[in-house]
């Protein structure tokens, strides 16, 4: 390596050497964190309260985990139960809404159009208010329901997916839908057989981000959905942290049960998220 | 993997902006009516099987309390029984509190503070009266004055008094020979020792969890009431100020003179509350201003040393300094609850001396209580055997929250400041006179 002069092995060295501190970096920013939320799972409630990057004296991760999963009879396994419809149903949901709004708002040129975008605008920069959309919730008699915490994240979401569907449709040719019109195909075969699979790499991008997004979200469900029987995994955090005392050791096991199924969905899907990604920008 | 335990606090704004417009009136549109059915058979109603929902926030003396007082009625009257839910504490809790108020989707009992944080709930709207309970005398007067609004009253005590004062290490105070100190003075000669003469840091501050900054401010009202005892009202008709001068300027003083006589400990800046207590359980630091409801985090924390920390009033100019005292947190039913006979007969229970011993079984004795009749085992903790002379006596004061309903948001951002050295006291107090005044004129108070 001393010897190296060519440019070319200049380069294999810089890339390489570059490589090895993107890994370091990436090791420090994001398995550091997750080693300490491990270590402190184990500890004894005592020995957590210290929040000492250190081993565990003695080794309670098994009392522990049995003690998060049976607090307040077994509320976290209904809070499992939510948050995976929850976020299955809303992702759901606003791919297909949003993909078919960002279609129609791409390719039909009306007069309405620059005020549908303005109000699409609007869902991302408008906070929303908590007691006025309880209000109409209840007028719709959907407050306090899963599906009405549903129409919520879809609501809140799907704004930003509108974006970024209108964004991609634009790169896909008119001739296509022209081609598909001229053989013969309805509008519904036309978006859902033809438009629709060409989306896919936008789609997977969008359920990622929201994914996280809706699995994550605290705000919402805690007004949206009150009560123990509508418990959300990150509502479960409460548990066991309260404003002036916290029982560190429970919630970083609460941390670690909590984050596993994101970590094993990305660790199972990661091929297929980078393609979708990435098949996007090659494509240009 | 991205982890955030809450997102950006875009619900508050608009919580506010609603009850400030006072749309509670509207609310009740869409929601079931009280039923009628309050007068005719009260006694064939009563036998009938009713579930009361119960929300209560997540502190563990909370729970505690809670789950003792409902599970012992339902023992005594089995056709009633409760399903408690959670809350989370703080900004989140009040939001919680606020926003199913309004709505009208409260549950049938709630568990909240009483003092200022009570008068925010616009209970003469939101809150279900109950002047008509059988036990409302047994209740003492400067409770009472916490859960009352316009003259009614809305709640019962629940849990125990308590003090906001200087927590101490007992074993250190025997070592280095040294009395507990009843003046300011004395405080600071004590400290002095403690300084030269041994490894432990004469004063604890733990910034990392702001809200245990402001202790030497709000634990040392007694001393201002102390010395003029109309200070809160004409604190609340802006007639004095902090900035003023002494008395009441002396709570951030001193919070300045610690800091810049060294006394603190190293890590003030980044130790938290359970630091805080640890250290003074332990020896290693030898005061720690603080409520005394940390014997809870001290006995789940540090239960072998539980007896090692006493309490005495936060010193003032001259003593003997008057303890400052935390009202209990209340018992409350929203005005749209369907079993109000219900909710009122077991808070009625809750003001009697049975449930007082009922607490004082769940949770332990954590201080005196606010019903007449209520007594206390005689083997109580350290801290509250030394918090008792000074109820017994006479000789406390209660805290600024409970007198006036001016409460600046900001007064721990500003003793953070003060109690590390970056504003002094002066400046710190005349920009908390400054952050009050946004609120009280949100409350519309005369003269502001």
């Amino acid at each position: 390596m001393t010897t190296a002069t060519g440019t070319p092995k200049l380069n294999k060295t810089y890339s390489w050497v570059s490589g090895t501190l993107g890994i370091l970096v990436t090791g420090v920013v994001f398995v550091v964190p997750f080693i300490f939320i491990f270590l402190t799972a184990a500890k004894s409630r005592q020995e957590a309260s210290l929040l000492q990057f250190s081993w565990p004296t003695e080794w309670a991760l098994w009392e522990n985990l049995v003690e998060v999963i049976q607090t307040r009879d077994y509320i976290l396994i209904t809070a499992f139960i939510n948050s995976t419809i929850i976020t299955v149903g809303s992702v759901a949901l606003m791919v297909i809404v949003s993909a078919l709004v960002g279609y129609v708002l791409q390719r039909r040129r009306t007069r309405w159009n620059g005020l549908i975008s303005f109000l699409v605008l609007a869902g991302l920069i408008v906070p929303p208010a908590v007691v006025p959309t309880i209000w109409v919730m209840q007028a719709l008699g959907i407050y306090k329901t899963l599906h009405g915490l549903i129409f919520i994240e879809v609501a809140f979401g799907m704004a930003f997916c509108i974006l970024m569907f209108r964004a991609f449709v634009a790169t896909i040719p008119r001739e296509l839908d022209e081609a598909a019109i001229m053989d013969g195909a309805g509008p519904i075969r036309l978006f859902f057989q033809v438009i629709f699979p060409l989306l896919r790499s936008v789609i997977v991008t969008v359920i990622v981000v929201q994914a996280v997004f809706v699995f994550n979200d605290f705000q919402n469900p805690l007004y949206f959905l009150p009560g123990d029987q509508g418990a959300t995994v990150q509502l479960t955090l409460y548990n066991f942290q309260s404003q002036f005392s916290t029982s560190w050791n429970l919630l970083f096991m609460d941390i670690l049960l909590i984050t596993v199924p994101m970590l094993l969905m990305y660790i199972f899907f990661n091929r297929q998220i980078v393609a979708g990604m990435t098949s996007g920008a090659v494509k240009g | 993997m991205p982890f955030r335990l809450r997102r950006g606090a875009f619900a508050l704004p608009a919580v506010i902006a609603v009850s400030a417009l006072g749309l509670a009136a509207c609310s009740s549109g869409g929601d079931p009516e009280p039923s009628g059915s309050a007068g005719g058979g009260e006694t064939t109603e009563a036998m009938e099987p009713v579930e009361l929902s119960f929300l209560v926030d997540n502190a563990e003396t909370s729970i505690g309390v809670v789950e003792a007082l409902t599970a012992a009625y339902t023992a005594a009257h089995p056709e009633v029984t409760f399903a408690i839910e959670q809350r989370p504490g703080g900004t989140e809790g009040d939001n919680i509190i606020k926003t199913r108020l309004q709505t009208g989707e409260m549950t049938d009992l709630f568990f909240y503070n009483s003092g200022s944080l009570f008068q925010a709930l616009a209970p003469t709207q939101t809150l279900l009266p109950i002047d008509d309970i059988e036990n409302a005398g047994a209740i003492q007067d400067t409770y009472k004055s916490g859960v009352t609004a316009d003259g009614v009253l809305y709640g019962v005590p629940a849990g125990t008094a308590m003090g906001g004062a200087m927590l101490y290490n007992i074993p250190l105070y025997e070592e280095l020979g040294l009395e507990v100190p009843t003046t300011w003075d004395e405080f600071m000669a004590n400290n002095q020792v403690i300084l030269d003469e041994s490894d432990a840091a004469p004063v604890i501050q733990t910034f990392k969890d702001t809200w245990t900054s402001q202790l030497f401010v709000l634990g040392d009202f007694a001393n201002v009431l102390a010395a003029d005892p109309e200070w809160a009202d004409k604190y609340t008709a802006n007639e004095v100020k902090y900035a003023d001068g002494s008395p009441a300027i002396d709570g951030f003083v001193h919070q300045q003179e610690v800091f810049d006589a060294g006394y603190l400990n190293k890590d003030f800046a980044s130790a938290t509350f359970a630091d805080g207590a640890r250290m003074v359980a332990t020896g290693e630091g030898a005061h720690y201003p603080m409520l005394t409801f940390a014997l809870a985090e001290i006995q789940a924390n540090a239960p072998d040393n539980v007896d090692d920390v006493g309490v005495f009033a936060i010193p003032g100019e001259s003593g003997p300094s008057p303890l400052t005292t935390w009202l209990a947190a209340g018992i409350y039913a929203p005005a749209t609850t369907e079993n109000a006979d219900a909710v009122k007969a077991f808070m009625n229970w809750v003001a009697t001396p049975e449930a007082c011993d009922v607490q004082t079984e769940a949770v332990g004795a954590q201080g005196p209580y606010f019903v007449d009749g209520c007594t206390l085992p005689d083997d109580v903790p350290q801290m509250v055997a030394d918090m008792l002379p000074y109820f017994d006596e006479g000789n406390t004061g209660p805290a600024l929250e409970f007198l006036s309903p001016i409460k600046g948001p900001a007064l721990e951002n500003i003793t953070v400041e003060v109690g590390s050295g970056i504003r002094s006291a002066e400046d710190g107090a005349a920009l908390y006179d400054e952050d009050v005044k946004k609120q009280a004129q949100q409350l519309g108070l005369e003269g502001w």
